[in-house]
Order: structure tokens, then C-alpha cells, then sequence
């Protein structure tokens, strides 16, 4: 920044919105160049006489920069370095600082030179539609040939290969009214709203508010007033940098802040981007309009570029676009680039006006302006920079050269509309300005050049109008008036409707995915009228531009070729995002370890100190095994399995559901939510239950205690926690609401662990105090309160397992407390934590039934528990349980699989086939490798059932191309007649 | 994002609801048969228009919200507790 | 049940024991927000069907207490009441003897309501400082603008997908915030970096 630098070229000695008196720099393609602070990378690329900046998508014709704004088709580049590099920015848009790396894109190996250009001379090959067809057939070339070949020529930037180091937020912001867009109206419409006392967010994707007042000096004094009036309005918050990108349901409007994508990096505890969600009770849409391209030959050369664009340059950022300069247009309102061309220096501006000779070409002309009225261009010439414009009277033959440096070309202007087309605000055509205009919607209404007010003074009062009304209609009465702007009147901008000049050569609709006139006409005669199918069999309008500066060009080609008027084929529908967003921003903080909040049981820090391997249970985190070092899993889950089968095991529970459930109605409750009863169930008793859905298939299973008359404890499964208390909710507001129940989850305050095996007992009798363990005092299926380590615990006598076991519940706050004091117990009989492998070893041993088995499309009958219905009694899911198809006997049914060869592995999922036959009989549900009987085992759903015990048959699994022998069998390996348990 | 107004929290993004479907269909007597409950559990009348559904608040109050919600325009025209019985517009 | 026996129960351990740092943490600014985690006794409290108006008698005779409509808490001495969901409230106050408030709140209840005790299950958080509505809303969707929300208000949503209940006591403005305890990690780092373009401090 210190350097001397010398004025670029281009540069003008004064005047815009830039700082002369700081130089910046930075890098454009290798090369080292200067701008100021208030530039963009375009306007200081533009100052140096830069013509190319890219490749077109296609054809990789070369590409200048086409406008001054976010509607930008070519100006695309890669800004930053490394990790930090973000692909297909918009150069027009990117704000300059110091240091700024930048790359053009989609061009190889150079920018000048382009080896994949010859796609151009191909493109009679590479017409609208071409990779549906001609990649069709064969099939098999897809991967190998066709799609690397693609993917080398298409596409735009490439991304960071590197994870983002900045972070991102999102944020969530309420007001009255939400102004989008700080142009002329949007100004008036914020301070009005603002004056009423309502709270306002003005949102501005640009870094400086004014919008096309900017590129006005006429009324940069207002601008300056109005811009100092809000701020000293402590009810309107500015937001400049700020996209607002769609537009949802009840008014809520999602938006990007650049926080810092105007810095190399961000500033500590600062975030690079946030996505905000804005939830507003009136929006105001004062997004302007943007300029519409005319379709002729060439109209993509570097060197020409849309009207306002060059004003833009020359008065907001002091940079002539050219010095030789053409102006193309069809209205009035474009004659305002002659003013502001040749007040920056240009050296000569040449009119080649639509229409006959009106009152701005007079006026013009006056002033020494050549003026060609009823003339229309023909053809740019340049493919490295424009050189000469060929123009004609409209219509006739032949043509001649001017020479220029620079085409400007102004068809109209297209109110921006994107935002109220996703609001499914209904939208009018105007046929005074050619051009689709919003309505008024519930809560929203557009102001100014959105809705076709076009010119400052208009602008402005129509904002005001606006910003008053949304204030009044969101309860704020309206204020006293400001000054609206003065000076400067107006311009005329009525058009005559003008989209294409009928001649020889590329006439480009959408500069950045290269779709031209013939394009669109192809896929009128191949059937595609209707402008969506037009627009997707073209990606006319498809680009990250979203066709802002040849939508409706397009549209008016097809409704040429339709015989429509372009009004009867439309735009098709506008969705979000306005202009691209980055991920980074969406996701926000929630990304990697916090890409969803990981729920941790109290005894989390005891498993990481242990080695435990966790795994995912819903949004939990579980100890799967605790290995050894140097222990091969399998290994440490048979160890731990074997544990609880020989002595005695501890495994972390605390992720069961738990529920609470109080009420003078809370047992009916359960009778009608269970399949079996729970009215029956004595003080301090627990029972297993069994949740049907009301389609009859099994939803939940678990245990639940009896705490008093009207006061019980329930369990669910991890999996099913949530959607259990929801079912429950369900129907005890809406299916019974006349019950007195009270329930809510109790989840997070009871730790539980499951002491398991042959000397739980002797291990817990050491430390349980207050409760006789002994199974008299104690039998299966008792619950009681005690204390164990001075804690309150509860003590259940449960298994899962099969052996005999007890669950202890304490407050999870004491849960590392009770979990020590019973490994300390247990140390004498080499007691062993066990992790969810372990678990569902050993309940597969037993043959428990699980979320494999009961996977929303098994029967009570299908997993062998039909006896636990109830007789009596209504119940969620037995009438449809009922079902001709739920009870056909031979749907298959719960039974044990072994492997014949006890080391082969056998995988859930796998088919159970007679041998020779390929008619799948069931499948795998689960399995594991046995402590009993030893071996690779398994539970499966088998047509036919017990009646298959003995059997042999083939589990298949294809994948592996495997099939493995195995015997059918009881699912209970383990304990079949309960006598464990009840020790 | 629908802005949905709980009857007991007040307006609430409906990022905080699941939506729980028809809320026109009520549950039959234990006893009124298997095709009874076939169209509790299946039939839906699938409405281009006016339509009165379950939103649960599930990040709120845990409640279950109706709502009458135009499944074209996402437009919401009444939400009320269980109980209430909500006037459906005509168009 | 039988009685356990009683004697005082060790000190429970927070959730986000070891997870606290106390100290300065994020930007230098010259107002940070002040966040820390307040060991408390919280209790679930619902109405029988049909005899909130019984509830709240009994509540305000024996805590002086009134239970407040929805949306809204109440403060008295020793205790806060908020309204969670339709006749359900929480009761919080600083930690005392384990299961003592749930026992005391049964006592004053009997058959007109229904007691959980959730002093293990939700933690409590406090946050506080001039910019704190600001590090809230890059999470919580409701507007906490004085506009729309202020002392004494309460509501029950969620925050960074963590389910979430908020109180705020006064103008500073500082919040109570009441989340899941196996949620209460994942949620305090989300708060932490969302305090961090502040500053914050841990006491
Ligand atoms: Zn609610």
C-alpha cells in the first residue's frame, strides 16, 4: 500500500465512490495490479484495461466483464488462496482490499489461450440438448468415457480441496418492517418506516447504500442525507453486504452477510459469512431492476456490456470502460451512459438507437452525439477485445463497421422480481416498460424500480409511500414526509419492445451456460414449448446468474417461435437462491463434531478414560467395547460377553428412554398404549411391555415399573425414546383427552448400568444399602429404592441378558459415584465394564428381540410374544393387528440360525434359501459371534418357523457372493427355561 | 418457513413442529372393525387446498397444534388446541 | 416403595464438569457477557387434570408462589416458577438437599398435581451482559427484542437443535437457560462460540 503506483489508463482523475488517496493491491491471474478502496475486482481490473476475465461454459469463447453488479454472466473468479479460496464469485461484486489473489476461470491452460475452445468451432456438434442425446448409448461409456470427458470441459471454478478455516454462522433476526434493497426506494422506504417508530432491517447486497444512486451524481447530496437519517434512527438497522436470497413462507426471508469476505481473513471471533433468517410483519422489496440484453450476433464479445454497467464505472467507481464507445439501446433512459461516458473522457460515443428519432436522440444530438436512429447492430467484432460494431438501418441489408472499443446495450429493464415470484406474489405484464411487474401480496408490497417505477424521483416517492404504508399496516402510524430528492428529472422509460436482431452468427440469450437464440428455437421444434421444459432443456436462465440479463430474451425468442406474445409464455418460476450462497454458510456451526449435538451419558468421561470405542445410538454416543491394548474387537467383546456369562459385567444403560407417568388414569393408560396390561401390575413390580402401532406392527418394547397406584416408571429403547413420548402425547391430548395423566421424560435424570452375571448379587450386596438383595426378599421382576455409596439409587431386578441381573438407577449427577463404588465391589470377582457389542451379544444369545427384529414390520406373533396380548380391552394397534395379512401363519417367524461350521461368519441381512433353490424363505435379522454356544449365531425371520427347527439351510448373501450352512433353531441358545434370571 | 402459532406459546418457527398429518380423521370406537380402523390408519383424503392437519410442538410445549393450512399456498387460516373445532375457508 | 435411607448424598457431579473454563475467553471487548452454569434444584410440576386452580393455591399458600400463565415465569423468595407446557411448570431454585423440594412440593400438591424431580436431568445456565439477546439469536428463532419479550418472560424452544428453556430475569438483560443435561456440552460450546465476538467470561 505504500508504493508509488501510476494512474492506471483507464482511471479517471476524479470522481465516484473510491479512496484515491489509498492504493491497494492485488492479483489477477498472476499479475500484480493496483485499485482503491470502494472498488470492486471488476472496476479495478476494468481501470487497467483488462478485456478478458474468462471462458464461457461451453464453447470457452472469451468473456469480458458484462455488468456492474451481482446479475454478472462472465466476470467469474476464484478470490483467495488455499483453504480460503472461494470459487465463481462474481468479480463485479467482489469488493477489493488489499492483497486480493484472484484467478479467472473455466479456461485452460491460459485466459488468452484456450485449448478448449475449439468446442467453438465444434458448436454445430454441441447444440441445446446435446448431452441428453448423444451420451445416451452405450451405457458403458458413461463412467469410463463420456463423464471425465465432461467433466474436464464443463463446469465452472473448482473448489478449495481443503476444509474451510473460517467459521460461519447462523443468526436470526425479527422486525416490522424489512426493506431489501437500499437503492432510491428502498432509502425512502426504510426512513419512513423508520420515522413511524416501527423497527426496521434494511438489507443491501452491495457495501455502499445508494444502489443506482451511486452511479448518479446528480443526487449524491440526498443520498448522503438520506444514508446519515438512518443512521442516527435507532430503530433501523442497516445491513450492507447483506443478500437477501429467497423469500419463505410468512414472511420469512433468508439472507447472507459477507461479514468479512472484504478481508483476507476474518477478524478473531468473527465469523466469515451469516445466514440469517429474517422474520418480518410487512417486507418492502426494493430490489431495483436490472438491464436486459439484446440478442444479436457477437453480443458476448469481451468489450460489451450493458449500458448501465458502463455508467455505472464511469460515476461510481471513476473508470471509463472504453474510450471508443457504441450505445445499442431501444429506450431513453440509456442516454444517460453518453453523459456519464463522455464526462469521464470518453473519446467518442456513437447511438445506434431502435427507434425512430425521439426526443433523448435530439437532445443528444445537440450535444455533438452521432446518433443513428432506426438502427440496429449486426455484429461485435473482437475476440480479444472489441474492435469494430457492425451496424444497419433495422432490418436491411449489408451493414458498416464502427469502430469501437466498447458496445453498450440497454434492451430495458426488468424490474427484479425474483424475490416476489418465490413469495408467489402474482405478477403483471407491463406493457409500457415491456417487463413483468409484482403485485402486492399479504405483508409485502415492492417499491420503486421493482415494480416498474423506474428514475430516482419516482423511485423515491414510492418508496416512501411504501415504507409508510408497510409501517402503518405493521401498526406504526405514519409520520411527517422527508424531502424527496430534487433535480434531475426523470428520464422517459417506456421501451419499445426490442429482444433480437435477426442475423448471421451467435445471438446469445445466457451468456454463462452459452444458450443462444438457435438454441432456444431448437427446443421449440423439438417439442419443448412450455417455457419450463424450454428453460431445462436449454439451462436457459438455469446459471448461477439466474438469466437477470436474458430471462426474458429467452422468453421472448420461444414466444416468437410460438406466436405468442412474450406475456402469454412467461418467466418460469423464480426459487431460491437469488444469487449463489456458499455451503460454509449453510451449515454454520454445524459442521463436523457439531454437525448434530452429541448427547453424552454421565459416564462418558469414564469410557474415553477406558479405551472405549464408541458408537452412534441416535444422537448418543455409546461404548461399544473397551479394548485392550492391542486387542482385536471381537476379541474384547467375547471377553466382555464372556464376563457376564462366568461372573459379572457393568454396562452404562442410562440411553433407555425413561418416562415418568403420573395420574389417576395413568394404568388405563397403559392398558390402552400396551398391548398387554399393566393394571394388574403390583406396587414395586416391573413388567415387560409390548407397543403396537396402530397398524399393528410392533413399535417399542421395554419394562415398566408400578411406583404407586397412580404413579409409574416406563422404559423405552435408546432408539425409540422421543417417538414413544410423542406417541404418548398423541394420544392423551387428542385420541383421550378426558384421561388424567401427566408424563415427561425422566431420561436425563436416571443414570442406569446393568450389573449382569452369576455374581451381581454378591457384587451389589456388598454396596446396596437399605434393600435386601436376597431372591426372596428380591424375586425377578422387583423394584426398590436403596442407597448405594450414600447415593439414592433405585434398584431394579431386570436382564437383558439372561443371567440373573439387576439394573441400578441413580440422579445422573451421582451416576460416576455408584459406577465406581460397584466396580470397586466387583473387583474380587473380576468384574467388567461391557459396551453395546457385548449387549447385543448377549441378548441374541437369549434371544431377546431388538430394533433388528423389530423393524416396523414385524407381528407380536412374527417375534414369537402373540401370548402377551390382552383378551379384554381396547389397545393402540389390535384391531389391525388383526389383519388377514398380519396373521397368516406363514409369515415368517423369530427362530435361532447357527453356522454349521462354527467359525464361518454369517451377516444380518443375509437370505435363507433351500439348498439349489433361489426363493428367499427369510432373513438374518441379527447376529454375532457366541460365548454359548460359541460360534457365529443368529436371530432370523423364517417362513415356516419352529417348525423348521433341525433344519439346514443356505444363508446367501450375495454381495459377498457368499453362502454359508446353517441349522435352524430355538432362538433361546442360552437358558431357555429362565432359571438364571430368577437365581 | 411456516410461521405457526401455538395456541399456547404464541407464533413459533416451524422448525420447532413435526407434522403429525391429517387431523380430520378420529379415532374409531375399540369395536367398529377392521375397516374402520383401515381408514383411520390409511385413507386420506390428500386436499388441494384448505386442510386441517397436527403440528406437534415438539420443541416447545409438547402439544399437539391444528392447524388449517392450504397445502397449495401454505397459507395458514386458523391453528387451535385439540379440542377446538377450527373454520375451514372456503376457497 | 421402602424409604431409602437418609443421610446427606455426596455432591452430584455437573455435566459440564471439566467442560467450565473460568476466565476471559473470545474478543477483547469492553462489555463481555458473563456466562456460567448455576447449580440448582428443579422440579417438574404438573396440575391433576382439571385442578390447576387447586395446584395453585396450595403452591401460593406454601412457597408464596403463583404459577404463572403461559409464556411467562414468577419469581418469590427461594423459588422461580415457569410455565413449560399447558397446567406444567418448572420450579428452580439454588441447590439444596437431594429430592428435599420434590418431597416438600408433593407435600403441598398431594392428589391436586403430579412431582418430578429434574435437578439431574436439566442444567442450568446463566448468561448475561449487554449483548447477550445478540449471541442468543444465532440460535434462538423467538424475538427477545424489549419489543417483544422481557423480564419476567418465558418460553420453552429450541437453540442449535438443543432443546431449550428460557427465562429473562431483567433490563441487563441476563438469561436463565435450562437444557437437557446429556444436551448441556454440545449446547455450551454453541453458546460459547456464539458469546465469542463478544468476549465472555466464565466467573
Ligand atoms: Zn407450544
Amino acid at each position: 500500500m505504500t508504493r508509488m503506483h501510476r494512474r492506471p489508463a483507464m482511471r479517471a482523475r476524479t470522481g465516484g465512490h473510491i479512496d484515491r488517496d489509498t492504493t491497494l493491491t492485488f492479483r489477477f491471474d498472476g499479475r500484480e495490479l493496483t485499485g482503491h478502496p470502494g472498488d470492486t475486482l471488476a472496476s479495478a481490473l476494468l481501470a487497467h484495461g483488462v478485456r478478458i476475465v474468462g471462458r464461457s461454459f461451453k464453447y470457452h469463447r472469451p468473456r469480458g466483464i458484462y455488468t456492474a453488479g451481482p446479475e454478472e454472466p462472465n466476470a467469474l473468479a476464484g478470490i483467495g488462496t488455499g483453504a480460503r479460496r472461494t470459487p465463481n464469485t462474481k468479480m463485479t461484486a467482489a469488493e477489493l482490499y488489499q492483497g486480493m489473489v484472484a484467478e479467472s476461470q473455466n479456461r485452460w491452460p491460459s485466459l488468452r489461450f484456450d485449448a478448449l475452445a475449439v468446442n467453438s468451432a465444434l458448436a454445430r456438434f454441441l447444440p441445446a440438448g446435446f448431452y441428453y442425446k448423444t451420451f445416451m448409448w452405450p451405457a458403458s461409456f458413461w463412467e469410463k468415457v463420456y463423464e471425465p470427458a465432461i467433466r474436464r470441459a464443463a463446469g465452472l471454478g473448482r473448489a478449495a480441496t481443503e476444509p474451510d478455516p473460517d467459521h460461519y454462522e447462523a443468526a436470526h433476526a425479527h422486525c416490522d418492517v424489512l426493506v431489501v434493497g437500499a437503492g432510491a426506494a428502498g432509502l425512502a422506504a426504510a426512513r419512513a418506516a423508520g420515522e413511524s417508530g416501527a423497527r426496521v432491517i434494511l438489507a443491501e447486497q452491495d457495501f455502499l447504500l445508494g444502489g443506482g444512486l451511486l452511479a448518479d451524481p446528480v443526487h449524491e447530496g440526498w443520498r448522503r442525507e438520506m444514508t446519515a437519517a438512518l443512521e442516527a434512527l435507532g430503530n433501523v438497522v442497516r445491513m450492507p453486504r447483506t443478500t437477501v436470497f429467497g423469500y419463505y413462507e410468512q414472511n420469512m426471508l433468508g439472507a447472507i452477510e459477507r461479514v468479512a469476505d472484504h478481508l483476507p481473513e476474518p477478524p478473531p471471533h468473527t465469523a466469515r459469512q451469516r445466514y440469517w433468517t429474517i422474520r418480518a410483519r410487512e417486507v418492502v422489496l426494493a430490489t431495483g431492476a436490472d438491464e436486459r440484453l439484446i440478442a444479436f450476433p457477437g453480443n458476448d464479445r469481451p468489450g460489451v456490456m450493458l449500458a448501465g454497467a458502463a455508467r455505472a464505472y464511469a460515476n461510481r467507481f471513476g473508470v471509463l470502460a472504453g474510450r471508443r464507445a457504441v450505445l445499442f439501446t431501444n429506450n431513453d433512459a440509456a442516454y444517460a451512459t453518453v453523459e456519464a461516458l463522455a464526462a469521464a473522457g470518453a473519446d467518442r460515443v456513437t447511438v445506434v438507437d431502435t427507434r425512430p428519432l425521439g426526443p433523448a436522440a435530439a437532445a443528444a444530438r445537440t450535444r455533438g452525439v452521432e446518433v443513428l436512429p432506426g438502427h440496429e447492430v449486426v455484429g461485435a467484432h473482437g475476440g480479444r477485445g472489441l474492435y469494430s460494431v457492425e451496424a444497419r438501418a433495422r432490418g436491411g441489408d449489408g451493414g458498416f463497421q464502427i469502430d469501437a472499443d466498447l458496445l453498450c446495450v440497454s434492451g430495458g429493464y426488468n424490474p427484479a422480481i425474483h424475490l416476489a415470484s418465490q413469495s408467489r406474489t402474482p405478477l403483471a405484464w407491463d406493457s409500457g416498460i415491456a417487463a413483468f411487474v409484482p403485485g402486492t401480496a399479504a405483508g409485502q408490497r415492492s417499491a420503486g424500480a421493482a415494480r416498474g417505477r423506474f428514475g430516482i424521483a419516482a423511485a423515491a416517492r414510492d418508496g416512501m409511500e411504501a415504507g409508510g404504508a408497510a409501517a402503518a399496516a405493521a401498526g406504526f402510524a405514519r409520520r411527517p414526509a422527508f424531502e424527496l430528492p430534487a433535480g434531475g428529472a426523470d428520464p422517459d422509460l417506456t421501451v419499445a419492445p426490442f429482444w433480437e436482431v435477426t442475423a448471421r452468427g451467435k445471438s446469445f440469450v445466457d451468456l454463462q451456460h452459452d444458450v443462444t437464440t438457435a438454441d432456444i428455437r431448437l427446443a421449440h421444434r423439438e417439442g419443448y414449448e412450455h417455457i419450463e421444459h424450454a428453460k431445462r432443456y436449454t439451462t436457459h436462465g438455469m446459471a448461477t446468474d439466474q438469466g437477470k440479463t436474458g430471462g426474458l430474451v429467452g422468453a421472448a425468442v420461444l414466444a416468437e417461435a410460438r406466436g405468442l406474445p412474450v406475456e402469454a409464455v412467461g418467466m418460469p418460476t423464480f426459487r431460491p437462491y437469488v444469487t449463489p450462497i456458499t455451503w460454509g454458510a449453510v451449515a454454520g456451526h454445524h459442521i463436523r463434531r457439531e454437525f448434530a449435538p452429541i448427547r453424552r451419558t454421565q459416564l462418558h468421561d469414564w469410557h474415553v478414560r477406558r479405551g472405549a470405542e464408541f458408537l452412534e445410538a441416535g444422537l448418543w454416543l455409546r461404548p461399544a467395547f473397551y479394548p485392550r491394548p492391542g486387542e482385536a474387537p471381537w476379541d474384547a467383546i467375547l471377553r466382555e460377553g464372556a464376563a457376564v456369562r462366568r461372573s459379572v459385567g457393568i454396562c452404562d444403560v442410562s440411553t433407555l428412554g425413561k418416562i415418568d407417568l403420573q395420574g389417576a388414569d395413568a394404568a388405563f393408560f397403559l392398558d390402552r398404549l400396551y398391548m398387554n396390561t399393566f393394571s394388574t401390575l403390583a406396587v414395586g413390580r416391573a413388567r415387560y411391555g409390548l407397543m403396537l402401532r396402530e397398524d399393528g406392527m410392533v413399535f417399542d418394547d421395554g419394562t415398566t415399573t408400578r411406583l404407586a397406584d397412580d404413579h409409574f416408571f416406563i422404559t423405552t429403547t435408546t432408539a425409540n425414546a422421543g417417538r414413544v413420548m410423542e406417541h404418548m402425547e398423541f394420544h392423551a391430548q387428542t385420541v383421550w383427552p378426558e384421561l388424567d395423566v401427566q408424563f415427561t421424560s425422566v431420561t436425563d435424570q436416571w443414570a442406569a448400568m446393568s450389573v449382569a452375571g452369576p455374581n451381581a448379587r454378591r457384587t451389589l450386596a456388598k454396596v446396596v444399602a437399605g434393600l435386601d438383595l436376597d431372591n426372596a426378599a428380591f424375586p425377578f421382576m422387583g423394584v426398590a429404592d436403596a442407597t448405594l455409596a450414600g447415593c439414592p439409587v433405585r434398584v431394579f431386578r431386570i436382564s437383558f441378558s439372561g443371567e440373573l441381573a439387576f439394573e441400578v438407577a441413580t440422579p445422573a449427577g451421582y451416576a460416576a459415584i455408584v459406577w465406581e463404588a460397584i466396580l470397586e465391589a466387583g473387583r474380587e470377582f473380576a468384574i467388567e465394564p461391557y459396551g453395546v457389542e457385548a449387549l447385543g451379544l448377549l441378548r441374541i444369545e437369549k434371544g431377546h428381540v431388538a430394533g433388528a427384529e423389530l423393524n416396523g414390520q414385524t407381528t407380536a406373533a412374527d417375534v414369537g410374544l402373540e401370548r402377551m396380548a390382552k383378551k379384554k380391552g381396547d389397545f393402540v394397534g389390535k384391531a389391525l393387528a388383526g389383519r388377514p395379512g398380519l396373521t397368516d401363519p406363514a409369515r415368517p417367524r423369530l427362530v435361532g440360525v447357527r453356522a454349521v461350521a462354527p467359525d464361518q461368519q454369517i451377516r444380518p441381512g443375509a437370505h435363507l434359501l433351500e439348498a439349489g433353490s433361489d426363493r428367499s424363505l427369510g432373513w438374518l435379522a441379527s447376529v454375532t459371534k457366541s460365548v454359548e454356544p460359541g460360534g457365529w449365531i443368529g436371530l432370523a425371520l423364517l417362513s415356516g418357523g419352529a417348525a423348521r427347527h433341525g433344519q439346514r439351510l443356505q444363508a446367501s448373501f450375495p454381495l459377498h457372493g457368499e453362502s454359508v450352512e446353517v441349522e435352524i433353531c430355538s432362538p433361546h441358545f442360552v437358558d431357555p427355561e429362565n432359571a438364571r434370571v430368577r437365581a | 418457513m411456516h410461521l405457526i402459532t401455538c395456541p399456547w406459546c404464541g407464533p413459533r418457527d416451524e422448525a420447532e413442529f413435526a407434522y403429525r398429518g391429517d387431523a380430520t380423521v378420529a379415532r374409531p370406537a375399540a369395536d367398529a372393525g377392521i375397516d374402520a380402523f383401515y381408514d383411520y390408519v390409511y385413507t386420506r383424503a390428500n386436499p388441494r387446498g384448505w386442510h386441517t392437519e397436527w403440528w406437534h410442538h415438539a420443541a416447545g410445549c409438547h402439544q399437539f397444534v391444528k392447524v388449517v393450512r392450504h397445502t397449495l399456498t401454505h397459507a395458514i387460516a386458523a391453528t387451535g388446541k385439540p379440542t377446538d373445532t377450527l373454520p375451514v375457508p372456503a376457497e | 416403595m421402602s424409604a431409602p435411607e437418609s443421610r446427606p448424598a455426596p455432591e452430584p457431579r455437573s455435566p459440564l464438569a471439566g467442560h467450565l473454563k473460568p476466565g476471559r475467553h473470545g474478543a477483547a471487548g469492553s462489555r463481555p457477557l458473563v456466562l456460567r452454569e448455576v447449580p440448582a434444584t428443579i422440579v417438574e410440576l404438573a396440575a391433576r387434570r382439571g385442578r390447576a386452580a387447586e395446584l395453585a393455591a396450595a403452591v401460593r399458600g406454601a412457597l408464596a408462589l403463583d404459577l404463572p400463565p403461559p409464556g411467562r415465569g414468577a419469581a418469590a423468595a427461594g423459588a422461580t416458577a415457569l410455565w413449560i407446557q399447558p397446567d406444567t411448570w418448572l420450579v428452580v431454585a439454588p441447590r439444596g438437599t437431594e429430592g428435599a423440594l420434590a418431597a416438600h412440593l408433593k407435600g403441598v400438591a398431594g392428589a391436586a398435581g403430579s412431582v418430578v424431580d429434574q435437578s439431574h436431568g436439566k442444567t442450568l445456565l446463566h448468561l448475561a451482559g449487554a449483548d447477550a439477546r445478540a449471541a442468543l439469536g444465532k440460535g434462538c428463532r423467538i424475538d427477545l427484542d424489549p419489543a417483544a419479550f422481557g423480564p419476567g418472560r418465558a418460553a420453552v424452544t429450541q437453540m442449535a437443535q438443543v432443546g431449550c428453556v428460557l427465562y429473562q430475569h431483567d433490563d441487563v438483560p441476563s438469561f436463565s437457560l435450562i437444557v437437557p443435561s446429556s444436551y448441556a456440552i454440545p449446547f455450551f460450546d454453541w453458546l460459547c462460540h456464539s458469546a465469542a465476538e463478544f468476549g465472555y467470561e466464565v466467573p
